[in-house]
């Protein structure tokens, strides 16, 4: 009795072992190709060949990934920045976006496209999210211009600029923190903002386990540096020159 | 029991929703949507046809004090194989149904079959059997998510039928609840006559 069922608990791990073995690599493959789809799904469309540099970033022990999209003749495309939800949770899991920004010529900065790129957040519900037009795209539409967007849900703040998806507060919420994670990153990837890792372990409890204080510390860092940097931002800060100081781990 | 009557008798009298009442933890949480109860029912009935067929290939080997063990071993590795299989060679299929697949290792419409019907009976027969309560799933899962989407956001399959504010409740779980316990009557009505 003991034999037959450890016979096949044995023969059902070693099957799922290799068929593990045998998808990892494709699956692994696959993500990447998506990731890579949705960087330049989040940009203004461009014919001709790019070239994609990645910078990684930690805010609060959770990486961001900006990549610089640059166009065959050396000017920047925009920055594709691949951000989680770092203080909210959604309903199930932390939320993970891939959001476009471009430098317009003006010097100010607009969110191009927003694409969800992982989520475990309920059907019919909360996962309306990855839904074309949801109302969370809708309100960044409304207000392309990351600086002027306040990071709050309106049901739980009437200044906030987002609408939340029907039903789905928290997922909303955990959407809106991803954006502004995302928005962190690029202004941080582009010197704008300084969340060196001093910075971000001096801030309390903020590199060990993320909480509310840490990243609402970056946020505030955040509007306040846009603010005060706006003349900078002509200046073409690249990204890859900040690396070395920047990034770290 | 003639073979198609295998088949039939899942989408009528041995209806798992309405008349066996099993599985209902996956059918309450996906069937806020036409198209998600339907994404369900079909991961279901694939998982299902594969487990009932391996089910009643090994069942002479499987003493019956470790039956439930050996049979929840055999789907959860069904399940967790198809799912890798899923994602890495038809990811598109995977974005969409993926989240249902997990739940399918818990749902014991799966282990009601393998337990009442595989074990007892060859492997063409558990395959139909699989088929049919699969069908029968799939069917019952993609009405309750009909009704619940046409009542809670007034769309069917995406499309708009109504621009209203519609109640809420009915994607919520509470709405889930309602209409499923109304469709259960209605169905035992008019299956009954």
């Amino acid at each position: 009795m003991v034999l037959v069922l450890f016979t096949i608990t044995a023969v059902s791990a070693f099957l799922v072992a290799l068929v593990n073995d045998l998808t990892k690599d494709t699956i692994e493959q696959k993500r990447q190709q998506t990731e890579d789809l949705a960087k330049l799904e989040v940009l203004p469309a461009y014919d001709g060949e790019v070239e994609l540099i990645d910078t990684v970033r930690k805010i609060s022990d959770f990486e961001v990934v900006v990549t610089t999209v640059k166009k065959s003749d050396g000017e920047t495309l925009g920055y594709a920045v691949k951000a989680p939800s770092i203080t909210r949770n959604g309903y199930a899991d932390r939320i993970t976006l891939m959001v476009g920004f471009v430098e317009q010529e003006d010097s100010t900065t607009l969110i191009s496209g927003v694409k969800v790129l992982s989520q475990k957040e309920t059907p019919g519900l909360g996962a309306n999210m990855i839904k074309p037009d949801n109302k969370l795209e809708a309100s960044i539409k409304r207000q392309p211009n990351p600086a002027k967007l306040v990071f709050k849900v309106k049901k739980d703040d009437a200044s906030g600029s987002f609408d939340a998806l029907t039903g789905s507060t928290i997922s909303s919420r955990a959407y809106v923190n991803a954006v502004e994670t995302a928005y962190a990153g690029y202004l941080w990837a582009t010197g704008r903002l300084d969340l060196s890792k001093e910075a971000i372990e001096s801030a309390p409890s903020g590199a060990s386990a993320p909480s509310n204080k840490g990243a609402e510390d970056v946020a505030a860092t955040g509007a306040t540096t846009v603010e005060e940097c706006g003349e900078e931002l002509n200046s073409n800060v690249e990204p890859e020159a900040q690396k070395g100081e920047l990034s770290n781990e | 029991m003639s073979k198609l009557q295998l088949i039939t008798k899942g989408i009528l009298k041995e209806n798992p929703t309405f008349v066996l009442v099993l599985g209902m933890c996956p059918t309450l949480g996906v069937t806020s949507s036409a198209i998600n109860g339907m994404g369900m029912g079909v991961a279901t009935m694939a998982v299902l046809i594969l487990s009932n067929m391996a089910i009643s290939l090994i069942k002479n080997f499987i003493p019956a004090k470790v039956r439930i063990p050996a049979f929840i071993v055999v789907i959860a590795s069904f399940v967790t194989i198809i799912e890798m299989l899923m994602q890495a060679y038809v990811p598109s299929l995977y974005a969409s149904l993926g989240v249902f697949i997990p739940l399918i290792v818990v749902n014991c419409v799966i282990l009601g079959r393998a337990e009442a019907f595989a074990s007892k009976n060859g492997v063409f027969d558990s395959a139909l059997d699989g088929i049919g309560i699969g069908l029968g799933f799939t069917l019952s899962l993609t009405v309750v998510g009909a009704v619940r989407e046409i009542l809670g956001s007034g769309t069917i399959f995406g499309y708009t039928l109504v621009e209203d504010v519609m109640p809420l409740i009915f994607i919520l779980a509470p709405g889930g609840f309602m209409v499923l316990g109304y469709l259960m009557v209605l169905f035992n009505k008019i299956a009954k006559r």
